[in-house]
């Protein structure tokens, strides 16, 4: 935000600021729109969750936005091979700010099974991902759950910070992590158990991360 | 069911003399030669000393091992031939047995009109991975013979558009499917994040499509320029993960698993 606004002190928001970021997060969290990328079984998993029985719509996910310049979240669902991986680059790239992004199922928050020479070892090594849901492929209340989580993340965040929604141009299409660190989270197994320290948590368990889950 | 070693179970499998008796009256199994399948009978009695050799298969699958010299005139009388008339190819794909053997094109054909079903094999020295395409007999051999190409770097002489179909155009790290292929690739996984990554997304659409908006200015598309060297930072070496393999890294785009030379060079005035 180009905003300057009031602060009482370094971090501290006021009155008018946080009154301001509870409205802010209020739109944005209750009017996601998806940017669906499914590319494989966990894709048939998202339409579930978006058709009658599961319905995400009742959550503010009106509508599946097909195009990336009209979405909030871009949810990933299914296994990336190398060569798709420019193509999920150049999408998060296309959305606009504010954004967030869902690693859908085993395979795209770690590779999967699919610890092989074509495949991505986890598409936070490409993009930043938000949150990850588990399962192979996870239930529509899986994938729920994982955007009632990003919902609590949003209405944690502060206009304040405006680290928060800031993109480095220079990093359009270049890999979300060092070599270093893809060359960690990307051995053996190393995606699934290394996942607390790429995303900066110190635990994944729901009720060790305060930030998370605001009351 | 008693434990069998694996060389008892796949010791009838050429023979066929596993597989359940059928009720047509076929020879089948041991007993199946080749006479009981008319295109292998008619073959050898029309090329002779080109067909090398005749297997049946799993019961009732004839196989018919050809020379590459012969295979384009082979095939063209097999889909010609009006006793024959094997005029779908139904797969063209490859095999490697690993073990310093002969790669093997396998040519899967069916007669519509007879109803029969013919395997042809060709045995590839890994000195000499070309055989001639086929695309001149059946279209659908294009793409087949591309996959055949990218995954087992066997080039198909004439073939009208011969690069890769499956891995992308900038993939410097061989042919995936032959048995010397390590499972995770040669490249470290940060530097094949940041190749695939470095993909110009040109290369994911014909010139025709990246046309497409641009209304009456047709104009030639950018020269797209495709990184095909080696990285020298990688972190495994191919020592350490392909014993027997080759070691020089230039060997990895046609290098095979025992191959005593250490590699195949590439064949001149190929597009590769």
């Amino acid at each position: 935000m180009g905003l300057s606004l009031p602060t009482v002190a370094h971090g501290e928001p006021s009155f008018l600021t946080s009154k301001l970021d509870f409205l802010v997060n209020w739109a944005r969290m209750n009017s996601l729109w998806p940017m669906p990328f499914g590319t494989a079984c966990c894709a048939i998993e998202m339409m579930a969750t978006a058709a009658s029985k599961y319905d995400q719509a009742r959550f503010g996910m009106e509508r599946m936005s097909f195009s990336p310049r009209q979405a909030d979240v871009l949810i990933c669902a299914g296994r990336v091979a190398y060569k798709m991986a420019p193509v999920l680059r150049k999408i998060w790239d296309q959305m606009p700010q504010p954004k967030w992004s869902i690693s859908m199922g085993a395979c795209a928050s770690s590779g999967g099974v699919f610890d092989a020479y074509s495949m991505v070892q986890g598409i936070d090594t490409i993009i930043p991902v938000d949150i990850y849901v588990p399962g192979c492929p996870p239930r529509p209340e899986g994938l729920l759950y994982g955007l009632l989580l990003l919902q609590e993340k949003i209405r944690g965040e502060s206009l304040a910070n405006p680290a928060l929604r800031a993109e480095d141009p220079a990093r359009t299409g270049k890999p979300n992590l060092g070599p270093e660190v893809i060359e960690e989270v990307a051995g053996p197994f190393g995606n699934s158990t290394k996942q607390n320290r790429v995303s900066g948590l110190v635990s994944t368990t729901a009720l060790t991360r305060p930030n998370d889950r605001k009351p | 069911m008693a434990e069998r070693t694996f060389e008892e179970g796949v010791a009838g499998l050429e023979r066929g003399s596993g597989g359940p008796p059928l009720d047509d009256g076929a020879p089948r199994g041991e007993a199946a030669d080749a006479a009981s399948h008319p295109s292998v009978a008619a073959m050898r009695e029309r090329f002779g000393a080109g067909i090398l050799h005749h297997a049946v298969m799993a019961g009732d699958e004839h196989v018919v091992y050809v020379g590459p010299a012969v295979v384009v005139e082979v095939l063209a009388w097999l889909k010609d031939d009006a006793a024959q008339r094997y005029d779908f190819l139904a797969d063209l794909t490859a095999v490697d047995y690993g073990g310093g053997r002969p790669l093997e094109v396998v040519y899967q054909l069916w007669s519509i009109e007879h109803k029969r079903a013919l395997r042809l094999k060709v045995p590839l020295p890994l000195d000499a991975l070309v055989i001639d395409s086929v695309t001149s007999l059946w279209h659908a051999a294009d793409w087949l013979e591309r996959e055949v190409f990218d995954l087992f770097g066997i080039h198909f002489r004439g073939h009208p558009d011969l690069r890769r179909i499956l891995m992308p155009e900038n993939y410097a790290e061989g042919h995936p499917l032959r048995k010397d292929f390590p499972l995770r690739g040669r490249f470290s996984r940060a530097e094949q994040t940041r190749r695939a990554l470095a993909t110009p997304a040109e290369e994911f659409y014909t010139p025709e499509e990246l046309r497409i908006g641009d209304d009456e200015t047709v104009r030639p598309p950018s020269p797209v320029v495709i990184e095909h060297a080696a990285p020298p930072n990688r972190v495994d070496a191919p020592t350490t993960r392909v014993p027997g393999g080759p070691t020089q890294t230039e060997d990895w785009s046609l290098g095979t698993e025992g191959s005593a030379a250490g590699g195949a060079p590439g064949p001149s005035g190929v597009k590769e």
